[in-house]
């Protein structure tokens, strides 16, 4: 590994715990200063205003936002999350981390398709460009990208579970593999999967469709099939190879976005997973889990990011760090 | 561009991801070991069966119900202030009373009671039978003052102690932490636990059905707050069911509890309660759940004579009402003429008919229809627009409402269709534009409890079947829940005098007047009470959704 680069991921790596910092920082003030806490919501309509007063200051809501916020870090570098109040008296990091692996599951295996599946297809389409099938395969992919999971996925669901009853209509459900917790064999998984990789593969293939076709336009490409070699060699090793450059930074954010699960997708199919809790603990006012999910969030966000930048160095020297960090 | 270090570069970064990603599964997967930890000390207690995963379809249990429940905020009795939470303690944990499907007290863990001449002293009588679910012990009346004691002490945290447990003597100086016990709860022996309240109350009893007053186990729960929750995952209750299974948001599983002390005991081998699963009617059509509401997307497929979901479909009542409260505090709508303008041009019978197809009642007044005390001679509130028009003018004219707002809880979504169809009913007859304004549920409630309102709109649900739960606690002018602020002597002194009433029809009847003279006063625009409407396959007997929250799984057979 180059000096440069070295210094270069110490240096992104430093700025890690600034960045979390500010995240947190931002998270909990939000959260602080923004009207009606979880004491109010829970005690509902019927408690004494003196006990949810007491109960405050009992919990500490009643000091400045700063003052919570150090008490609050404090208990995170020795490892403590906080306590989820939407569950109420539990720990957070018993909340959060089996909601996460619920997304991360069917969220690495529609990354997994996406890309398989988007990149030949974006190839395909563009190798056929001026015949009927570009433009007939583009527009149906276009269709699964701009329609909306929210209409998306009561399509589905009638035409699954209710028409077809092949498929249950909503839920996770969990079998022990080897030790491990999996819900991917199971039915349940089969909707959410379908529903993410349907205008994923749309989105990437016509990325990668773009791409191609400008590679196609390029001197080597054109000296590529003067000197005779076979087209299907052209495209494997001059032009797709070439276009999936780019393709690297949409995998990053993707990458980023395994364990952030979507928040229309899990309520719409009821499944337990981040976004879904993430949703229940804003409208609950679940400081803990709120300001949890976002530094977990923002940690692997950093991280991938930081992983894919490395990437370009070493896929085009042209691109290097020269210490210009943006 | 070498394509070499191309290839050798994304390999790299696919090796690092994985590895990573592994990392990740191994720091969740070890997340999750505490749970599963919790799970098998579980079983241990309920002898559960070794395939507990395997919740497929077609994997069914012999005497299995499936629902689709709440995802519950704590199964901590002490603190739970939601009927979400309180449906499932009521069935793993009990009281001293509870309530049967007829909605009439029954004695659960006390054989019977006696109350003192002046009302004031209550003795309850334990009967011997009752064990923890563990089988460790008897319960005893000790038992009752450390459970009671706990949901009053400020160390707790919880909020609904003193809201339903506010009548014992001694209970405000001992949840201002004044003293170190509760003077009206007193341990005559194991078997006889003496409750002394106040002032008589018709009510006191109906509060110790609510979770609040149930028992909870000593030795498991010490002296954790309503913070500290994890002994719930395996509450050791004495209530019907037992706790087989608890997935945070995912799943419940109770299985009967063999010794319950009541007739009939439950009969079910065990209840899966889903938690999370999207559309509990598709659910049903497609038979992962055995139960499920109808809302108004689907009644009209329900009710088709010819439809297969015809047969499965009931109904029954619910105590709640719905209802458009105005600031009774403030100009404009401290004139009940303008109020009853307002009411009187609301067309009730539509809204329940045609609007909401028959799902709920209109109504005529606040009590709902299958409450004690619910007055079947008052007369309806008509739609009467001349009338409105013409008290409207008498208030001042359509000018007053310029600009008026109603508030309501929403997420910012379209508001609720009933709302929009009052406003449009308003802008018709009496020519006034009415804004909506949505606001986030915890604001909402602060807004309305602030008084910072023109007009809300909101429901009531019963916490127990009593006229009181309804018009003492909603429109008494002294009332913390009274976000109306409506203000009538002759109505409190009529509420106050029927609180201290020992005779029950008498009672009755002044809360009757009174709901009168609130009907005459319309601080509040009553508009209809809902109809439990649901399904439930044919193989499931005795299954009934209660109009509130009471123990209703032990009276369920499976018949196939």
């Amino acid at each position: 590994m180059p000096a440069g680069l070295a210094t270069y991921i110490l240096r992104r790596l430093l700025l890690l715990p600034v960045i979390l910092l500010i995240v947190s920082f931002v998270t909990f003030a939000l959260g602080r200063y923004a009207p009606v806490d979880y004491v109010e919501i829970q005690a509902g309509p019927r408690a004494q205003p003196e006990t949810i007063e007491r109960i405050r200051e009992e919990r500490g809501l009643n000091d400045p936002v700063p003052v919570q916020y150090v008490r609050y870090m404090g208990n995170v570098l020795t490892g403590d999350l906080g306590v989820s109040t939407r569950y109420q008296g539990f720990p957070v990091e018993d909340v959060i981390f089996p909601r996460m692996w619920i997304s991360l599951q069917y969220n690495a295996v529609v990354l997994v398709l996406t890309f398989a599946i988007g990149l030949p297809m974006g190839t395909w389409a563009a190798m056929r460009r001026g015949t009927w099938q570009d433009p007939l395969s583009i527009g149906v992919l276009l269709v699964f990208a701009s329609a909306p999971v929210l209409i998306s996925i009561p399509l589905l669901q009638w035409l699954f579970a209710v028409k077809l009853g092949v498929l249950p209509s909503g839920g996770w459900s969990e079998a022990e593999y080897l030790g491990v917790e999996l819900g991917l064999f199971s039915k349940h998984a089969v909707l959410p999967i379908l529903a993410l990789t349907l205008p994923g593969v749309a989105g990437i293939a016509r990325y990668m469709r773009g791409q191609v076709l400008e590679v196609l336009d390029q001197d080597f490409v054109r000296t590529a099939n003067a000197k005779g070699l076979q087209a299907g060699v052209v495209v494997t090793r001059h032009v797709a190879r070439n276009a999936l450059l780019p393709i690297v930074t949409i995998l990053g954010f993707e990458l980023a976005a395994l364990i952030g699960g979507s928040i229309f997708i899990e309520t719409l199919l009821g499944i337990p997973g981040i976004g879904l809790l993430a949703f229940e603990s804003i409208k609950s006012r679940d400081y803990d889990t709120i300001t949890a999910i976002v530094l977990v969030g923002s940690t692997i966000f950093v991280l991938t990011m930081l992983l894919i930048d490395i990437a370009y160095g070493f896929i085009d020297p042209r691109i290097r760090v020269e210490g210009s960090i943006s | 561009m070498e394509t070499r270090r191309l290839v050798l570069t994304l390999t790299s970064i696919f090796v690092v991801l994985i590895v990573l990603l592994g990392g990740l599964t191994v720091i969740l997967v070890a997340g999750g070991g505490g749970d599963d930890t919790g799970d098998t000390a579980g079983d241990g207690n309920g002898g559960g069966d070794p395939s507990g995963d395997a919740n497929d379809l077609g994997d069914r249990i012999e005497g299995e119900l499936r629902l689709f429940g709440p995802d519950p905020i704590t199964l901590d009795p002490a603190c739970a202030s939601d009927a979400g939470s309180a449906e499932y303690i009521v069935e793993i944990f009990s009281g001293l009373v509870s309530f049967d499907l007829d909605l009439k007290v029954i004695p659960d863990i006390a054989e019977d009671w006696e109350v003192s001449d002046d009302g004031t002293v209550y003795t309850f009588n334990l009967r011997g039978n009752v064990l923890f679910h563990d089988s460790s012990r008897p319960v005893s009346a000790a038992d009752f003052k450390f459970s009671m004691e706990r949901a009053l002490n400020p160390a707790t945290q919880s909020t609904v102690g003193e809201v339903y447990l506010d009548d014992l003597v001694g209970a405000a100086e001992f949840a201002d932490g004044d003293a170190d016990e509760v003077s009206g709860i007193k341990v005559i022996d194991p078997r006889t636990l003496e409750l002394t309240i106040a002032e008589p109350s018709a009510v006191f009893v109906e509060k110790l059905t609510y979770p609040t007053a149930y028992v909870v186990d000593e030795r498991e729960v010490g002296d954790s707050t309503c913070f500290e929750g994890n002994w719930t995952l395996t509450p050791n209750g004495t209530g019907p069911f037992k706790m087989e299974e608890w997935d945070l948001g995912r799943k419940i599983v109770l299985a009967a509890n063999p010794r319950f002390h009541l007739t009939p005991a439950p009969s079910l081998a065990r209840v899966t309660y889903i938690l999370s699963g999207g559309s509990s009617f598709v659910m049903y059509e497609n038979d992962e759940v055995d139960v499920t509401g109808i809302g108004i997307n689907n009644i009209e497929t329900v009710r088709d004579p010819n439809g297969d979901l015809n047969a499965d479909l009931r109904e029954g009542p619910s105590l709640d009402v719905f209802y458009i409260g105005f600031n009774a505090r403030e100009a404009p709508f401290d004139d009940a003429d303008l109020r009853n303008a307002l009411s009187l041009s609301i067309d009730r019978e539509f809204l329940a008919r045609e609007f909401l197809l028959d799902l709920v009642e209109p109504a005529k007044g606040i009590l709902p229809p299958g409450m004690d005390g619910y007055n079947e001679g008052l007369a309806d509130i008509p739609f009467d627009p001349e009338a409105a028009r013409g008290l409207l003018e008498q208030a001042g004219g359509a000018g007053l409402l310029d600009g008026a707002t109603i508030l309501t809880s929403g997420q910012g979504a379209t508001p609720s269709d009933i709302l929009q169809a009052v406003i449009a009913m308003w802008e018709q007859e009496l020519g006034i534009a009415v804004t909506i304004e949505q606001e986030d549920f915890g604001l909402f409630l602060r807004d309305i409890d602030d008084g910072n309102f023109e007009m809300f709109s909101l429901g009531w649900i019963a916490d127990y079947p009593d006229p009181q739960n309804f018009l003492d606690i909603k429109l008494h002018s002294e009332s913390l829940n009274n976000e109306s602020g409506y203000t009538n002597p002759a109505v409190d002194a009529l509420l106050d005098q029927a609180d201290g009433e020992v005779d029950e029809a008498a009672r009755l009847a002044l809360y009757q007047q009174a709901e009168e003279l609130i009907v005459d006063d319309m601080p509040w625009a009553p508009l209809y009470h809902g109809k439990a409407s649901y399904l439930v396959k044919p193989y499931v007997d005795g299954f009934v959704i209660p109009p509130f929250v009471i123990p209703n799984l032990r009276y369920v057979t499976i018949n196939r």
